[in-house]
């Protein structure tokens, strides 16, 4: 075999191979069913055992660009809190991440006004959840949230004003918060321990990307964040989670979960990484022994 | 297969497979694409900035005639513009002056005591560590792998005896933490891909059920 | 004055940002929440300027002295022009339409559209082509020459199989294990290199509040 060759191939070959082994199981999938991790399964059931006057708040603090990762995250954490009848504050710390926020909130309230029956199952803008919308620089929005989020938020993402929507008299400040979860893609969930749960003690919960997770676990050891979902993989536990509770709620409704659905490729493209870093090294030790 | 009739699919489609092109070769249809993308994005951001913040903020209020000192902050705010005008430049600087030093002073404080104390609290063994024996030993493993890990970085003294012993000990566990990041960052990766081929399968042509 | 003003007013913020922490009592913290809520917020919304008109700035030099692949600057700022126009006068909200129309029958091209449809896929394809990059460096870079890194890429097989279901057939052990990497020596190791971090953070906080260091002034007097 022409080893010196092979490590020389020409680098679209390697496209070619990660797009094929990353595209035909998602076409045809094989079926895999994620097994929370212990980080995920402890976000879980913080969130699912809060005290029912408690809210649940989602921070959107990532771009289009991690997209992928980490919309189906929060689209997740969304359905878990509409299950439960959690009531849900909604903001966004990256103002290219507002978008996102308005189209995971539009996609689950769909889903769950599709099945409501009256208007108690139905999910109300102003009622059972709140779209904040994004303010700027994040400092004034983690330090302010602890006084008064009115004053953060004047007015919400709609333009209506946020004193005078009927959720507002629910979620004040931090007091109100049973968890609030970061979903990023930099060092903004950091800054949220540091500002927010170290002068107002709010208990926090993340979503990261698979990049920065690792460099997250001292602050889980710690205790600093209760839970974390980690990536892909991360989202994918939590939507089976959410799954089997809405199934064991008679809720069965068979609701996409991207995350799930990836594991698949996940698993195919993770062999071939490692089947070419194998590969690559054979080849780099059988051309070392003939030169020497 | 179920190819979308809807044009915005399409454009997003058309959009998707002219960066997926860069990937071949670079080419005018990656440029136009990256291109298209810059503009857009401020052209977002000067649409949240304008109404989400400076309308409810300053416009509003002060054109109710309320909090008028508000006046002399957009001032303030608009010397950002004199970046451009080479006389005054220098201008700039308060500003930044004013944010840099108001993030930078709270934030001291509060890392200091999230990021140092209660981080080393959480090093420290104590009974509760040893709630069962094995949360035991991985916090005694944790206890010395952070002492070694920061022994490798200590250049105060000479890297020799015990300390290059334990600064060793630090790089096997460096090596270790990288490992974890490195194989977490391919499914990072992969994910992104994944999720653009979710889009194109399913959404554009509806080959994913 | 050009460099005392700003030092001067870097201190002065720096002092009341660190001391407001530690003050309960209602006049400080009154003035704390003026000071976040309205004079930080809208200068801070105003710093947009710098970036915008970077950008505009640096494709205009391109446009007029002809530079590398100049007719592309046209598409970056008639892309800017237009969706900020359509942003601005169309309104945020698809239900409260502004003073532009941004719908023409069922064809829709409010800011929410454009962003959905186009900003989310450009950048979203953008960073996804880092698979293919990462795959190609993996396969060409990633060489076992020595313990150090034969541990690393070690540590990353057991995380790559651990976390995907696949990894629970080759070894029901194997997710726990790949926890444990993350959960243990990865978070001994991360916390240390956290700890020096931090502390040079907190260096070069005090120094920019002190003025020692002065980078961040920029170049000129």
């Amino acid at each position: 075999m022409d080893w010196q060759r092979l490590q020389t191939i020409d680098r679209r070959w390697i496209y070619l191979v990660i797009w094929l082994v990353v595209m035909v199981p998602l076409i045809v999938p094989f079926p895999i069913k994620p097994k929370a991790s212990p980080p995920v399964e402890r976000l879980f059931n913080y969130i699912d055992t809060m005290p029912p006057d408690k809210a649940l708040v989602v921070s959107f603090d990532y771009s289009p660009s991690t997209q992928p990762e980490l919309q189906p995250m929060t689209v997740a954490l969304l359905r878990h809190a509409f299950a439960r009848g959690t009531r849900v504050g909604v903001l966004a710390l990256d103002v290219t991440g507002l978008g996102l926020a308005e189209d995971a909130l539009r996609q689950v309230t769909a889903e769950f006004n599709a099945h409501a029956l009256t208007h108690e199952d139905s999910i109300i803008n102003g009622e059972d959840y709140v779209f904040w919308g994004w303010s700027t620089p994040a400092i004034t929005v983690m330090l302010g949230m602890g006084e008064r989020i009115t004053k953060v938020f004047p007015v919400d993402y709609y333009g209506q004003k946020t004193e005078s929507l009927a959720i507002t008299k629910y979620i004040k400040n931090y007091d109100d918060i049973g968890i609030l979860v970061t979903v990023a893609a930099s060092a903004i969930p950091r800054s949220w321990i540091n500002l927010a749960q170290t002068q107002f003690g709010v208990r926090l919960g993340c979503g990261v990307t698979a990049v920065s997770a690792a460099d997250f676990y001292p602050y889980l050891n710690s205790g600093q964040f209760t839970g974390m979902l980690a990536g892909m993989k991360g989202a994918a536990e939590y939507e089976q989670l959410v799954a089997d509770k809405l199934k064991e709620s008679g809720r069965d409704w068979r609701l996409r979960g991207k995350g799930t659905e990836a594991m698949s490729s996940q698993t195919a493209a993770h062999l071939a990484i490692m089947a070419f870093i194998i590969l690559g090294n054979i080849a780099f030790f059988a051309t070392r022994r003939r030169r020497k | 297969m179920s190819i979308s009739t809807d044009p915005w699919v399409w454009i997003a489609a058309i959009l998707t497979l002219g960066i997926f092109s860069f990937l071949y070769k670079e080419n005018p249809f990656y440029r136009f694409a990256e291109h298209l993308y810059v503009g857009i994005a401020n052209g977002y951001a000067i649409t949240f900035y304008w109404h989400r913040v400076l309308v409810p903020t300053l416009v509003d209020p002060v054109s109710h005639g309320q909090k008028l000192w508000l006046i002399i902050v957009a001032i303030i705010g608009a010397l950002y513009f004199t970046r451009f005008i080479p006389k005054v430049s220098w201008l700039v600087r308060i500003p930044i002056a004013i944010v840099l030093g108001y993030s930078t002073g709270a934030s001291i404080p509060r890392a200091i005591d999230a990021e140092l104390i209660r981080q080393a609290k959480a090093t420290i063994i104590t009974r509760a560590s040893f709630a069962n024996w094995q949360a035991g030993i991985w916090a005694v493993i944790i206890l010395l792998g952070v002492i070694a890990t920061v022994s490798y970085f200590f250049f105060s003294a000479e890297q020799k005896g015990a300390l290059r012993r334990l600064s060793y000990a630090g790089i096997i566990f460096i090596m270790i933490g990288f490992g974890a990041s490195f194989g977490y960052t391919v499914m990072a990766r992969i994910s992104l891909f994944i999720g653009r081929l979710q889009f194109l399968l399913s959404d554009w042509l509806g080959l994913i059920k | 004055m050009r460099r005392r003003l700003p030092l001067f007013l870097v201190f002065i913020m720096g002092l009341f940002g660190a001391f407001a922490f530690f003050v309960p009592h209602p006049p400080v913290r009154q003035i704390d929440e003026v000071l976040r809520n309205d004079v930080i917020r809208i200068i801070g919304a105003l710093s947009l300027v710098l970036g915008v008109g970077s950008i505009i700035r640096h494709h205009f030099i391109k446009i007029q002295r002809k530079a590398e692949h100049w007719p592309y600057s046209y598409i970056t700022i008639i892309a800017l022009v237009v969706s900020a126009v359509i942003g601005l006068f169309g309104g945020i909200d698809p239900n409260r339409p502004g003073i532009l129309p941004t719908q023409v029958g069922s064809f829709s091209f409010h800011i929410q559209t454009i962003y959905v449809n186009m900003m989310v896929p450009l950048a979203a394809t953008m960073f996804s082509l880092l698979a293919f990059f990462m795959a190609s460096a993996a396969y060409r870079a990633f060489r076992c020459r020595n313990l150090e890194a034969t541990l690393l890429l070690l540590a990353a097989f057991i995380l790559m199989l651990g976390a995907v279901p696949f990894g629970r057939m080759i070894s029901r052990h194997l997710p726990a294990f790949a926890e444990w990497i993350l959960a243990v020596p990865n978070t001994a190791s991360k916390r240390g290199i956290l700890f020096g971090v931090e502390l040079g953070v907190f260096a070069t906080s005090l120094k920019i509040i002190l003025g020692i260091e002065r980078g961040w002034l920029g170049g000129g007097d």
